[in-house]
């Protein structure tokens, strides 16, 4: 499981987490997301994220 | 000009959205809902730029990369120099976040958001908790006092001045540094204004320079936000002085000037729902929301962002020329039915999904976390040591600088203490 950062806005998904609250289950790995998924926070596209080690 | 393209235009004037009006930025409600109604877009005859209003479309303009925040595009905007007239400010300016293309910008934000990221935000907390701290002290247990005085026109600045370590005894400098890099490329200001803020800028950046030299002549240049911009790297790509300056740059207008806003609509929102300061109090988890909440309920803006059409482009049916100004109005679209219907409600639990209170996509604010937890540290420590606070005389007795070049500006917000109340109590 790993973390992405959103280098536009710093929002971080976190594969283990997921996104619950929008329908995104705990577990769902970056790469499972649909293609249009777009940052929660900012709204930037997926090729906005780049791995994150914290 | 554009003559071929003012046919089928949609239009308005100062008769209908006039955001100089102490009218309007007493009450604006009632304009912003007409202008969601009946105008989503509109060319301003009057202010010669394209007011764009509602939710949907505000929020598909953010993401347009037609629309540029480059002030250079602007059809009206002064001629670049040749490089060898150029001074700082417009060294800064080529290299700003506002101006690089898209691919730079990318780079940029990529160098620069390990610095911004909401866990090192998270760790700001602990530097700055004294600055709210000693706000408070200095606030003291007065029956009255006034918001925007004794914390809006103190936290901000300190904040960001502390977080690019400018010393204490340098904030009236500071305060007018940022003041300035914020006006200079205003265009609802005059060509002379914007001059007399560019030449006032100066200093501040030889100020920065002088300071970036030193860290980089040092062995290590630091933990801090200014060490972590130095030693930033992705790659064989790193940030030079002026990147690094221009970073700087974009902290200050996005979170000095504009944060005075929110700490006087923040406690202007929670004073006048009280049920909501209750329920924040007990539930302080959903600070975060309740700040996004209280700035998209109290829209302090006046000229909130403005965008340069890069080229010709359709868009929400109208025919935007190349060159043409675009005042991006969120200040109305945050009060959109067609996003929020209970628009005029302020609910700190609300679903936010969406929002675009710190604007959208490339763009998107970068000093976010930061000024939410300022926000937060501020918020909390004043229900902590003001429980009963009222506004005084019902509003406040609240003020506003009819003249500030972006924001409906609350210049005086004061709040009834109540404190021998609560000592009395206690």
């Amino acid at each position: 499981m790993q973390q992405w950062i959103c280098v536009i806005c710093g929002f971080i998904y976190d594969e283990a987490e997921g996104l619950p609250d929008h329908g995104i289950p705990p577990g769902t790995r970056f790469e499972d997301l649909p293609d249009d998924w777009a940052c929660p926070e900012c709204g930037s596209p997926k090729s906005a994220f780049e791995p994150y080690v914290g | 000009m554009h003559d071929n393209a003012t046919a089928g235009r949609v239009e308005i004037d100062g008769s209908v959205f006039n955001p100089f009006s102490p009218d309007f930025i007493r009450a604006p409600t009632e304009t912003w809902q007409k202008l969601l109604r009946d105008y989503p877009i509109a060319w301003h005859r009057d202010l010669q730029m394209w007011v764009v209003n509602s939710h949907e479309l505000c929020g598909a303009l953010l993401k347009d990369n037609r629309f540029s925040p480059n002030f250079r595009l602007w059809e009206h905007a002064p001629p670049e120099k040749a490089e060898a007239d150029k001074n700082d400010w417009d060294h800064v300016f080529d290299h700003s976040l506002f101006v690089v293309d898209p691919r730079t910008h990318l780079k940029m934000r990529k160098l620069t958001m390990p610095a911004f990221s909401k866990p090192v935000m998270a760790k700001i907390d602990d530097k700055i908790r004294d600055l709210v701290d000693a706000c408070f002290n200095d606030i003291g247990n007065p029956e009255t006092f006034d918001v925007y005085e004794a914390i809006a026109t103190k936290l901000p600045v300190r904040s960001i001045a502390r977080m690019v370590g400018v010393p204490t005894d340098m904030e009236d400098f500071f305060h007018d540094f940022a003041l300035n890099v914020v006006l200079s490329t205003r265009p609802n200001l005059k060509p002379d204004e914007r001059e007399r803020a560019v030449q006032a800028t100066l200093p501040g950046f030889e100020f920065f320079k002088q300071m970036i030299r030193e860290r980089r002549a040092l062995d290590h240049p630091g933990e801090d936000f200014l060490g972590s911009l130095i030693a930033a790297r992705d790659g064989d790509d790193s940030l030079d002085d002026y990147d690094i300056l221009s970073i700087i740059l974009a902290l200050i207008t996005a979170g000095s000037d504009t944060a005075t806003d929110l700490h006087t609509y923040a406690l202007k929102g929670l004073l006048e729902h009280p049920d909501q300061m209750e329920k924040l109090r007990a539930h302080p988890e959903r600070m975060e929301n309740a700040i996004i909440e209280l700035l998209r309920h109290g829209s302090m803006g006046k000229f909130p962002f403005f965008r340069f059409a890069a080229e010709d482009a359709e868009f929400g049916g109208q025919a935007i020329a190349k060159g043409q100004c675009i005042l991006v109005n969120l200040s109305a679209a945050w009060h959109d039915p067609a996003k929020y219907p209970d628009w005029d409600r302020l609910d700190i639990d609300r679903n936010l999904d969406g929002n675009l209170v710190f604007g959208a996509g490339a763009h998107f604010c970068i000093g976010t976390y930061l000024v939410r937890v300022q926000g937060g540290l501020m918020i909390k420590e004043f229900m902590r040591r003001f429980p009963r606070a009222e506004l005084r005389n019902g509003d406040g007795d609240i003020d506003y600088d009819y003249s500030h070049h972006n924001a409906r500006r609350i210049t005086r917000l004061c709040v009834e203490t109540h404190v021998a109340d609560t000592e009395e109590a206690a």
